[in-house]
């Protein structure tokens, strides 16, 4: 075999996705115009719909798509004139390349069902104290006990859930004190990442996020523009740092809170214009090549985020029930 | 300015309103009434519970105006964005509030209390956050609070030994079977907190902030006391804590002021208590929705201007409350009503509730805790919602509902 194999199959979904819809592009396939929905891209791809969004994200910063008023991307550079195409993807005979294809399809099973039961578990975090019942999750998924274990066994491995004494698996609460200590664990590693990654940055891209701001729609905008600044800062520059280790730490510790980060976003965010203002000034103080400056500024702006994290967490006491909507999770006292 | 011409029959239908979102404390219907005598244009009221009315005002700022709750539900809205800092230039009453939440205590004395002390979400700071440092904005005006403790029937706790009234009466033995609370967590929680602490079974480091180890000892220690059966029931309204005292189902528990002029006969033998360890404060305001602007905005300071200007503050005070500008209340309240409510003297005649017909205080009665500096100076605690309120809230629902299943 000559095709390099191995590099397809470890990436990650997002990746798969944002390859073959970069294919297409480059091919003339997916015409310039045309508006990119992420459940027929999904649909065909046969992926949840987060992968498509983050796929999305990176051809939108490659500058091979844009945003419109209306729903969706339009394929072509944001300075490009042209109307909406809509069509059926489906019947646009789209070529997913074969590695690609097989990498996505040839994920096993047990991934599917690890990202269905991760999301699940995350969105349980903020509600309480879980118990995750083995043979209910067995029988939901029509999956083996080996799949079962496998699926936990990475959860426990990503610090998501972990084994009570009497061997129960459970998913403990994200409390106030776990944010507070997660946050003083990113404030100390955070900055010290940023230091050392130098050249790794990818300035081009870090600029590329921070004009689509400028030229955004709401400069001092909404919440999902400070995710999307937070995303690129962490792909383009802080998780590039050459300590492998270092990274993989920061990673980790980021899981449950971006994990409850999103639960709290779906029961709808508060405005922050000053969130949003805290990026400008760190996205031009590292295009700038002012790390250092930079570093600091970030290590502060994180205090800020807990503290904003923590009063966020206190607004989801009035939400009384866990709409988890699974049958293998559930709430126990851990007292 | 040419004024419009009115129509001669002025169209109710077309006068503004002003909506107002708030709980039963000081949402009352006659107070709605009055206001909208007074100020010319028309007031609706949205009276929900402590959370909910926390959680619309947070999530739904477009439907309400003015905001009417208490400072520990202040936090949370200020900080989802929902308000708007309050210009205190544009007060003339603002002068007239006094020390409790603009020094933080009534006097030099007194003590501030723990968790949610009033002052440190009263003044806008220059990064919008809330904070004790003295500015012209502010997040919320200061208008109706009090100081809580529990009430008690005299009869159970009858004795050789003169009774020293503590918290920690909640888990007397005595009261066993007969122990009721309120069920909402940012109040509830402190009453039996402080009943394990003073009762000397926990310790918390800082009782309004606890961490989530000391959540669970307490709620496995309320776990215990509820097999051992010694919980009744986990009220909700004040209607609710009369009631089971009167059907004498309740031997000691949580209450609210207006309660005790619920009680008919009954007030007799129960006896609002001055624990030792102080009282729980809680301080209500009015706040000021974020997308109020132009002649909304005028008729919401108009109203805050007419919540303090007097009349309002004595229709709380029949009902035990206090309100942040005593003074210009006194006018509006008779001298035997001053004389009990704030100056904590013997009433010298019955006197009769807000709705001006029932008879809530007794001649010869002497309101406990004293006057209202007395009481002011006795603060413990504050209602509060803490750093883990959305775990401890969890908790707590599972302990009320196994409460009150166990009631049924």
């Amino acid at each position: 075999m000559t095709k390099p194999r191995a590099p397809v199959q470890s990436a990650r979904r997002y990746e798969l996705v944002a390859a073959a819809l970069r294919a297409n592009i480059a091919s003339g396939r997916l015409q310039p115009g045309f508006v990119l929905l992420e459940g027929p891209i999904a649909g065909l791809m046969k992926t949840s719909r987060a992968p498509v969004q983050a796929a999305l994200r990176i051809l939108e910063e490659e500058n091979l798509v844009h945003r419109f008023e209306g729903r969706g991307y339009l394929v072509g550079g944001s300075r490009a004139a042209v109307s909406p195409v809509r069509r059926d993807l489906s019947k646009l005979g789209l070529r997913i390349p074969n590695e690609i294809d097989s990498a996505l399809q040839n994920r096993g099973l047990w991934e599917r069902v690890y990202e269905e039961v991760e999301s699940a578990v995350s969105a349980s975090l903020i509600f309480g104290d879980f118990r995750i019942v083995e043979g209910a999750l067995g029988d939901y998924y029509g999956v083996s006990r080996t799949v079962v274990r496998d699926v936990l066994g990475r959860l426990h491995e990503r610090g998501l859930i972990e084994k009570t004494q009497s061997s129960h698996w459970v998913a403990g609460a994200l409390t106030a004190q776990t944010v507070r200590e997660r946050f003083q664990v990113r404030q100390l590693l955070e900055p010290e990442a940023l230091r050392t990654v130098g050249d790794r940055i990818e300035f081009d891209r870090l600029a590329r996020a921070r004009t689509l701001l400028r030229a955004g729609e709401s400069v001092a905008g909404g919440p999902a523009e400070w995710i999307r600044l937070d995303r690129a800062l962490m792909e383009h520059a802080v998780l590039r740092a050459p300590n492998t280790h270092l990274v993989e730490l920061i990673r980790q510790n980021q899981l449950p809170l971006a994990a409850a980060s999103r639960a709290l976003t779906k029961l709808g965010l508060p405005e922050d214009t000053v969130a949003a203002n805290e990026y400008l000034v760190l996205f031009d103080l590292i295009l700038d090549r002012a790390i250092s400056a930079a570093a600091m500024y970030w290590r502060d702006h994180l205090g800020n985020v807990a503290e904003k994290n923590l009063a966020r967490l206190k607004l989801v006491a009035v939400i009384s029930d866990a709409p988890l909507g699974v049958p293998y999770l559930t709430l126990r006292d851990a007292y | 300015m040419a004024r419009t011409l009115r129509p001669a029959a002025p169209s109710i239908g077309r006068k503004r309103t002003l909506r107002v979102l708030g709980t039963d404390i000081s949402l009352l219907e006659t107070v709605r009434v009055r206001a909208a005598e007074d100020l010319g244009f028309e007031i609706a009221f949205e009276a929900l519970d402590f959370p909910s009315c926390q959680r619309k005002a947070a999530l739904d700022p477009d439907s309400y105006d003015v905001y009417d709750q208490c400072f520990h539900n202040l936090g949370i809205v200020w900080h989802w964005g929902a308000l708007q800092p309050i210009d205190t230039s544009r007060l003339q009453s603002w002068n007239r509030v006094g020390p409790l939440t603009k020094l933080g205590g009534v006097d030099k004395y007194a003590s501030r209390g723990v968790g949610d002390v009033p002052k440190n979400k009263l003044y806008v700071q220059s990064d919008h956050a809330l904070g004790p440092n003295e500015s012209r904005f502010i997040s919320m005006l200061p208008t109706v609070h009090n100081f809580d403790s529990f009430g008690y029937d005299v009869r159970l706790f009858e004795g050789d030994e003169p009774l020293r009234e503590s918290w920690a009466m909640l888990f007397d033995p005595r009261a066993k079977g007969r122990v009721a609370l309120v069920d909402e967590p940012a109040i509830g929680l402190f009453d039996i907190a402080l009943a394990a602490e003073s009762s000397g079974t926990l310790s918390f480091v800082d009782i309004c902030n606890m961490s989530p180890s000391e959540l669970g000892a307490l709620f496995a220690y309320l776990q215990v006391k509820l097999n051992e059966g010694f919980f009744v029931r986990c009220w909700s309204t004040g209607q609710e804590a009369a009631g089971l005292f009167k059907r004498g189902e309740a031997g000691v528990q949580s209450m609210w002021s207006p309660a005790y002029g619920m009680l008919g006969a009954t007030s007799e033998y129960v006896r609002e208590a001055e624990p030792a360890e102080g009282y729980r404060g809680w301080h209500g305001g009015l706040s000021v929705a974020r997308h109020v602007s132009g002649p909304v905005l005028q008729m919401a300071y108009e109203y805050m201007e007419w919540w303090l200007s007097g009349w309002a503050g004595a229709v709380m005070a029949r009902q035990g409350y206090y309100i942040s500008t005593p003074a210009a209340s006194s006018a509006h309240l008779t001298a035997a009503e001053w004389a009990y409510w704030y100056d904590g003297r013997e009433a010298s005649e019955d006197l009769v509730g807000v709705d001006g017909a029932t008879v809530v205080v007794r001649k010869g009665a002497r309101r406990s805790g004293g006057s209202y500096l007395e009481r002011a100076r006795r603060i413990a605690l504050w209602n509060t919602v803490m750093d883990e309120h959305n775990y401890a809230t969890r908790a707590w629902a599972r302990f009320v509902a196994a409460v009150n299943g166990r009631a049924r």
